[in-house]
């Protein structure tokens, strides 16, 4: 059973001038953490809207934990963080877990017992009888996520989840995400802060324009095929040699070497090679990208490719 | 149903933090106070040897039970005016502030339908005026009864007329609320509303002065479609005192329109992008 499903998903906007979303088809697998990369007005927000039928769509179909999107009994087993959430001043950190938990149709036995786990959880344990007006941007979001996770449900939806949170706020968050895929859940992630999302993410897909760029494992877009990064203690000058015998493309890059062989059997030639040169090999490292630098790289080549 | 409690709670509390719940709470307190201080009655064999009101005398051997009748039915369309308007400004922000982004995607995201989400806001809405509805009517009626030894319990019914009223007007309410958004306008159009009854009700007179007849049949289908507010002021005044009801045409037709108000705004904001 997937996740989330959709199938030519789309939303038009101001009868077709803004194709908000255009014929959007992703499939995301249960139990993995899933990142919606775009620039702003890409319609990263509209899918999420979409999947949890906040708006309508124009056409297609959408399925979340196999159910029907118009389904609404399915959000049971739903939380969700919206990007700009607005809980209700007057209330205090935990009556708004206590009141959205109702909501969501968790029995207050149990909301006695998950509130002050889930508080503390998000660190703000000493805060639960403090008026949430009193609250910062980091301790609203951190709330949100609370409230996201008060029904204890199988599929989240986060948008922007580290909006406003500092350094080591973003990675407690970042640690609570992987240890909640641990457990099995799936976790939707909307947010502009590729470096977080390079760390957490088994998966992404890039959009723009309401269009799907590219969806894949996260290693497969930062990994650049057969260039290595090679480190070396000594004997540099062996190195160069034997790379200019086997034809092998090299470039010096920060003390190391980059080196850009034909495939496996190329490199493992010039590990040989090195090796019965008694060359001293400290790393052979796989070349990857920062996600950021793909992210630009695709999402240029859309606006060239336009 | 729960879920639809924890809407009408939050609803409550809303208006609780707004202060809107206790100025409603405190007006009914004061006014009630004024009747326990303004009214005044000596009671010789059960007839009033004399009964003062705010001070003045009102006339002599008169029976009781006619001026207690006369007393309360002049108090509960008093209420029911009074009531009207104050409930509908104390509850006019609840809608647009349900239907702000950042609240509205969240309660869907939440495993209720959007209707049960609107019924739980406007049920919510009701129940705070109910609250203080019957707070004012039940005081009052107390204060009433114990100071002449007479319980007219026609007056109880005051409250359930005012609360009727309430919610057919804020059905309306609901649905400006829904479309525009706007507290201020839809509160302006419902006062409208109420401003026009009277004259709806007085057509007859209207008929004389219009051109066209096509306009009698536009004034007659106003008349027929709107809520009839002053004939329900009529009708609790009735029942207050005890007089049968020639019609109850005006109170059931304000409820279907009522009914019809909730189920288009329903329809129109299960179909809503937010």
């Amino acid at each position: 059973m997937l996740a989330i499903e959709t199938t030519e998903l789309t939303k038009y906007y101001a009868k077709g001038r803004i194709k908000a979303l255009d014929h959007f088809s992703l499939r995301v697998e249960p139990g993995k953490i899933f990142s919606l990369l775009g620039p702003n007005g890409a319609g990263k927000t509209t899918l999420i809207k979409l999947l949890l039928g906040i708006v309508y769509p124009t056409g297609g179909s959408a399925k979340i934990l196999n159910q029907p999107i118009s389904d609404h009994h399915t959000h049971e087993q739903i939380g969700y963080l919206a990007e700009n959430h607005r809980f209700p001043e007057f209330l205090n950190a935990r009556q708004v877990l206590y009141y959205y938990g109702k909501i969501a149709g968790v029995q207050t036995v149990t909301l006695k017992q998950r509130i002050p786990d889930l508080l503390k959880l998000v660190k703000l344990g000493d805060w639960a009888e403090t008026k949430i007006r009193k609250f910062s941007k980091g301790m609203l979001q951190r709330l949100g996520i609370a409230q996201a996770l008060i029904n204890n449900p199988r599929l989240l939806f986060l948008d922007e989840p580290t909006d406003g949170i500092d350094p080591v706020g973003r990675r407690e968050v970042r640690d609570l995400l992987l240890s909640l895929r641990d457990q099995g859940k799936t976790i939707f992630l909307n947010s502009h802060l590729l470096s977080e999302v390079e760390r957490v993410s088994d998966e992404i897909a890039i959009l723009k324009d309401g269009k799907l760029l590219r969806q894949g494992r996260v290693q497969d877009f930062i990994s650049v095929k057969d260039q290595y990064q090679v480190k070396l203690s000594a004997n540099e000058k062996h190195f160069r040699e034997i790379c200019q015998r086997l034809a092998i493309r090299l470039q010096e890059q920060n003390g190391a070497y980059l080196v850009s062989v034909n495939d496996r059997k190329h490199l493992n030639q010039l590990i040989d090679e090195m090796r019965s040169h008694q060359i001293l090999i400290h790393a052979i490292i796989p070349r990857k990208i920062s996600l950021e630098d793909y992210f630009i790289e695709v999402v240029e080549d859309r606006e060239e490719g336009q | 149903m729960m879920k639809t409690l924890a809407l009408i709670q939050l609803t409550f509390r809303e208006s609780f933090a707004k202060k809107t719940f206790i100025a409603f709470f405190a007006i009914s307190t004061m006014l009630c106070f004024l009747f326990i201080f303004a009214l005044n009655l000596d009671i010789v064999d059960g007839v009033k040897s004399s009964v003062s009101l705010f001070g003045k005398e009102t006339g002599k051997l008169i029976e009781l039970q006619k001026i207690l009748l006369a007393l309360e039915g002049a108090v509960a369309v008093a209420l029911f005016t009074g009531g009207l308007f104050m409930s509908l400004f104390a509850t006019s922000n609840l809608i647009p502030s349900l239907t702000q982004p950042g609240n509205i995607d969240l309660l869907i995201s939440k495993p209720l339908s959007r209707t049960q989400i609107l019924t739980g806001r406007f049920l919510g809405a009701v129940s705070i005026v109910a609250f203080n509805v019957f707070y004012l009517v039940i005081f009052s009626w107390l204060i009433f009864s114990l100071k002449t030894g007479l319980w007219n319990w026609g007056f109880l019914l005051s409250g359930v007329m005012i609360v009727l009223a309430f919610a057919v007007l804020y059905s309306l309410m609901t649905f400006l609320g829904v479309m525009i958004r706007s507290s201020a306008f839809s509160l302006m159009v419902t006062y409208l509303i109420i401003f026009f009854s009277p004259m709806l009700l007085q057509r007859d007179k209207i008929y004389a002065l219009l051109s066209n007849k096509i306009y009698g049949y536009i004034v007659d289908s106003l008349y027929y479609f709107l809520p009839k507010t002053a004939e329900l002021g009529n009708i609790t005044q009735q029942l207050v005192r005890g007089v049968p009801i020639t019609s109850w045409m005006p109170l059931w037709s304000s409820l279907l329109f009522g009914i019809f108000m909730l189920g288009i705004t329903s329809f129109i904001f299960s179909r809503k992008n937010f």
